[in-house]
């Protein structure tokens, strides 16, 4: 485990409880003890159904939240009592951001910039910067009612970038996006880690994103943090296992089944699939006892599984 | 996928923040109003026609009432004070309502701003708005009613344009505190709660013909202060010794107040999730 000086994010047991309705009497608890911890320069996916509580943790950690108990820090600070100086060092973009409908993008830019202390050549330099960097040229003097999605969610990227933060929270940044912006956007947070170091924590409900970007996956669900880690390690650890894909002849030995090591034994068309727990070590074994039942391997295809079916695991 | 090798990087150094990044935040806002200000026709109908059109008003009424100079320059008084009040606390009120409206209030506070800046920022321009407002109605109100804003002196007029301000400030403040705390559902509600105040502070009429109660409320409006200093430029006797003094007191107690309601307001929306639900 990382040491607390090497964390970007440190959650510990945090609850929230919303209140609503006549009297506050109707109670949706969003967190029950969720616990994080996501090293500095990581990026670190947040997975999870709708309403697991992602929106949430996301936003006691960037202070928009304050939590019902537990306790949250950003870069070793204490996201309640220093929240103004984690301010200064987080930033967010979500996928269905919103600014204020007559500006246009360099004066949003300008905006918020100037609210994280930035002034005169150096905030000219930094608009100038991210209205490249997001290829907001061309619509340099559309007010922000009239851009497309793809122009409004850069928009919100770039604004996200403008105090160069060390954390950097992305909810559903890809969201009802064209394939092409998507993949833009992903380059970006690729970069932006590997350039500036910054620790990125996104949510997503596109498991190959996460996938692609991700060194780490938290899996919550019910508000409570199911699993962390890297994915290939969720997908041992949710014991989803590997598939072997064979055609026999004949073409179902008898006993597959029970061969150490082998979780399942399924047909799907003229292949059979064995899932084990660990294709290096079992795959040998197999072909082995295969060999020994003088069943003839005609083709073998090993298939790891994907987030999705971990996702599936743990929603379920 | 992406590897971890160049991390953790060492914490980054911010350097310590002074007095130009705090203008810096406080401009923001001032920017912001003046470039929506710009940008909607709307808003000048605030500036211009609302105010033209209560000063033309009022002015037509004293003349069909047949009022003396001095009951003229009474009325207009309050029709000034209550334009000038309106303009600029509305413009207060924008440094929040703005980002409700178009649904970007957590952004906002995602950063390291404070109250004094949202609240300095947007009340400035609060004032120029409010000046001109002013200018256009002492146009009005001298070319076609006769009515001599100076007659008070500048300097009088000077402290009352001030207390109009500060009252404008510290209304506009706890409009902000009130949309934070309710949501949009108390806009309108907030409005109204400015012209009752208003009405309490004496504006077409001495606070002498209120009843006791109201009396007392009276006495506690800064505004009412304000107009009671003016009028005794044009030579009605006073209703409070030293209106000014108290006047600015009660202003500075209400401001210190009114940014107490407004961090209070939004650190319940911060635990309520209202904060989020605006963003929405």
């Amino acid at each position: 485990m990382p040491s607390s000086q090497l964390l970007a994010v440190e959650a510990r047991d945090l609850t929230k409880t919303f209140r609503s309705g006549w009297r506050r009497q109707r109670r949706t608890e969003a967190l029950r003890g969720a616990s994080l911890e996501v090293p500095r320069g990581a990026i670190f996916g947040l997975l999870g159904p709708n309403g697991a509580g992602k929106t949430t943790l996301l936003s006691i950690l960037a202070t928009l939240l304050i939590p019902d108990g537990g306790s949250a820090r950003i870069l070793g600070m204490d996201v309640v009592r220093q929240a103004r100086e984690v301010r200064r060092r987080l930033n967010m973009a979500s996928g269905n951001a919103s600014f204020v409908w007559s500006l246009r993008p360099p004066e949003v830019l300008d905006f918020y910039g100037r609210l994280y202390g930035l002034h005169g050549r150096a905030l000219r330099a930094r608009v100038e910067e991210l209205i490249e960097l997001c290829e907001l040229g061309p619509h340099r003097r559309t007010e922000y009612n009239e851009l497309s999605t793809g122009l409004k969610q850069r928009l919100a990227f770039a604004k996200a970038l403008l105090n160069e933060p060390e954390v950097l929270f992305l909810d559903e940044p890809t969201l009802g996006l064209d394939p092409d912006v998507s993949v833009r956007i992903r380059a970006q947070v690729a970069r932006l880690r590997r350039e500036q170091g910054t620790t990125i924590i996104l949510t997503t409900h596109y498991m190959r994103e996460a996938e692609e970007l991700c060194d780490e996956i938290a899996f919550i669900k019910g508000g409570r943090i199911l699993a962390q880690g890297p994915a290939d390690a969720l997908k041992r650890q949710i014991r989803i296992g590997e598939v072997i894909a064979l055609r026999l002849d004949p073409a179902e030995p008898v006993g597959l089944a029970e061969v150490p090591g082998v979780l399942d034994v399924r047909r799907r068309g003229e292949a059979l699939e064995a899932t084990v727990d660990a294709v290096d070590k079992r795959l040998p074994e197999l072909l082995r006892w295969l060999h020994e039942q003088g069943v003839v391997v005609r083709d073998c295809r090993v298939h790891e599984p994907d987030l999705e079916e971990v996702f599936v695991e743990l929603a379920r | 996928m992406s590897s971890l090798a160049e991390a953790p990087r060492a914490l980054r150094a911010r350097p310590p923040e002074g007095l130009r990044a705090e203008w810096t935040r406080t401009w923001a806002f001032a920017q912001r109003n003046l470039v929506m200000a710009r940008r909607n026709v709307f808003f000048v109908f605030e500036l211009l026609f609302w105010p033209g059109v209560a000063m033309l008003s009022h002015g037509l009424l004293t003349r069909f009432l047949e009022l003396t100079p001095q009951m003229t320059a009474f009325i207009l008084a309050g029709t000034v004070a209550l334009s000038t009040v309106q303009v600029c606390q509305l413009d207060v009120a924008y440094a929040v309502l703005f980002d409700i409206w178009s649904k970007s209030m957590k952004h906002q506070f995602l950063t390291p701003v404070g109250i004094r800046h949202l609240a300095v920022g947007s009340w400035l321009v609060g004032v120029g708005r409010g000046l001109v407002v002013f200018a256009l109605m002492a146009v009005i109100g001298t070319s076609f009613f006769g009515f001599d804003f100076l007659g008070a002196g500048p300097g009088s007029l000077a402290m009352f344009l001030l207390g109009c301000f500060l009252s404008s400030l510290i209304i506009g403040l706890c409009v902000c505190a009130l949309v934070i705390l309710f949501g949009t559902r108390a806009e309108t509600s907030a409005w109204a709660a400015v012209n009752f105040l208003v009405m309490l502070a004496g504006i077409y009429y001495p606070v002498s013909v209120l009843p006791g109660w109201a009396q007392a409320l009276s006495a506690m409006i800064p505004l009412t202060y304000f107009l009671d200093a003016f009028r005794v430029g044009y030579g009605f006797a006073p209703a409070f010794s030293q209106p000014l003094v108290k006047g600015f007191a009660l202003s500075a107690v209400y401001l210190v107040l009114a940014h107490w309601a407004l961090a209070a307001a939004i650190t319940r929306s911060r635990r309520t999730g209202l904060l989020l639900k605006l963003s929405e």
